[in-house]
């Protein structure tokens, strides 16, 4: 009877060692980062130190399960980490989609402060159009109204700040891509890219990369710099 | 291009309103979505390339 309590007490701490390593792991904050670091700066669009400068990796102390994936790791202060690798990958493949598309059949709306002034000048950078502030309901919907317009794509900024925009472009059967931070649902959008979307600095930076890729893909200049696109305080 | 009938997700064929074909942002396949696999944000993947959404 001893003997066997013994080995269940040997099983639940062999079981418990890894267990603690994993989390020492995750933890532990300076190691896995730089390896990642190292790993990604060879296809990277730009230096990883500028992603992490910008905050683009910034998440929130909220995550759902629809961006689990895209979390890198848990900060001992309880704030999720995006992947940068994952940011990277989309962002080349979003402007690889986006510029298969007529840029004036392009919509790009952002109803969140930071993001009205690069989403305005990633439209005018592309040759697209944009809504921010306000989206007057019916805009992709109703033709009487006055600043009705049927795009081909959808560009948001925050699929919860822009639902009603969402909403339009579902029921026009219009493809959704979304910037969408941790704690984000990503239903009815057909292409995440994950990053903060909060950070004055992270949206240039996002809009700023997308602009400059569909660009190259389409092989026109692209005459902006990143501080063109940062809205001032 | 040739136009795809069934949702990528879950193969149900695309005839209700809310519906989406789009081309796969890697390869340019052409993949669709049905309106409650959008609604659900149900994972797709193209065939052709292996490319994973949303």
């Amino acid at each position: 009877m001893e003997e066997s309590t013994d080995d269940i007490e040997q099983t639940t701490v062999e079981e418990l060692e890894p267990a603690q390593a994993e989390v020492d792991e995750i933890e532990t904050e300076s190691a896995p980062e730089s390896e990642h670091k190292e790993n990604a700066i060879a296809t990277s669009l730009i230096p990883i130190d500028e992603y992490l400068a910008a905050g683009v990796h910034i998440g929130t102390q909220q995550k759902t399960q629809d961006m689990l994936k895209f979390v890198y790791r848990v900060r001992t202060d309880g704030l999720y980490v995006l992947d940068i690798q994952s940011t990277d990958e989309r962002i080349k493949k979003v402007a690889h989609f986006l510029s298969k598309y007529d840029p004036s059949r392009i919509l790009v709306a952002s109803a969140r402060q930071y993001g009205q002034f690069p989403a305005t000048k990633f439209s005018k950078s592309i040759g697209a159009r944009s809504m921010v502030g306000r989206f007057i309901p019916g805009s992709l919907t109703n033709p009487s109204l006055e600043g009705f317009y049927e795009p081909d794509v959808v560009i948001v900024t925050d699929p919860s700040g822009d639902a009603q925009v969402i909403k339009e472009a579902v029921s026009n059967g219009v493809p959704v891509v979304a910037l969408c931070d941790t704690n984000n649902m990503t239903s009815n959008v057909d292409l995440v890219i994950p990053s903060n979307n909060k950070g004055r600095k992270a949206l240039s930076l996002v809009y700023w990369l997308l602009a400059r890729e569909i660009a190259t893909e389409r092989t026109i200049p692209f005459n902006y710099e990143l501080s063109d696109f940062e809205a001032g305080i | 291009m040739v136009k795809v009938e069934f949702c990528t997700s879950c193969g149900v064929r695309l005839k209700e309103t809310g519906f989406v074909r789009f081309p796969c942002p890697s390869c340019d396949t052409e993949l669709g979505r049905c309106v409650s696999c959008r609604q659900q944000s149900n994972m797709y993947e193209c065939k052709k390339c292996g490319f994973v959404g949303p």
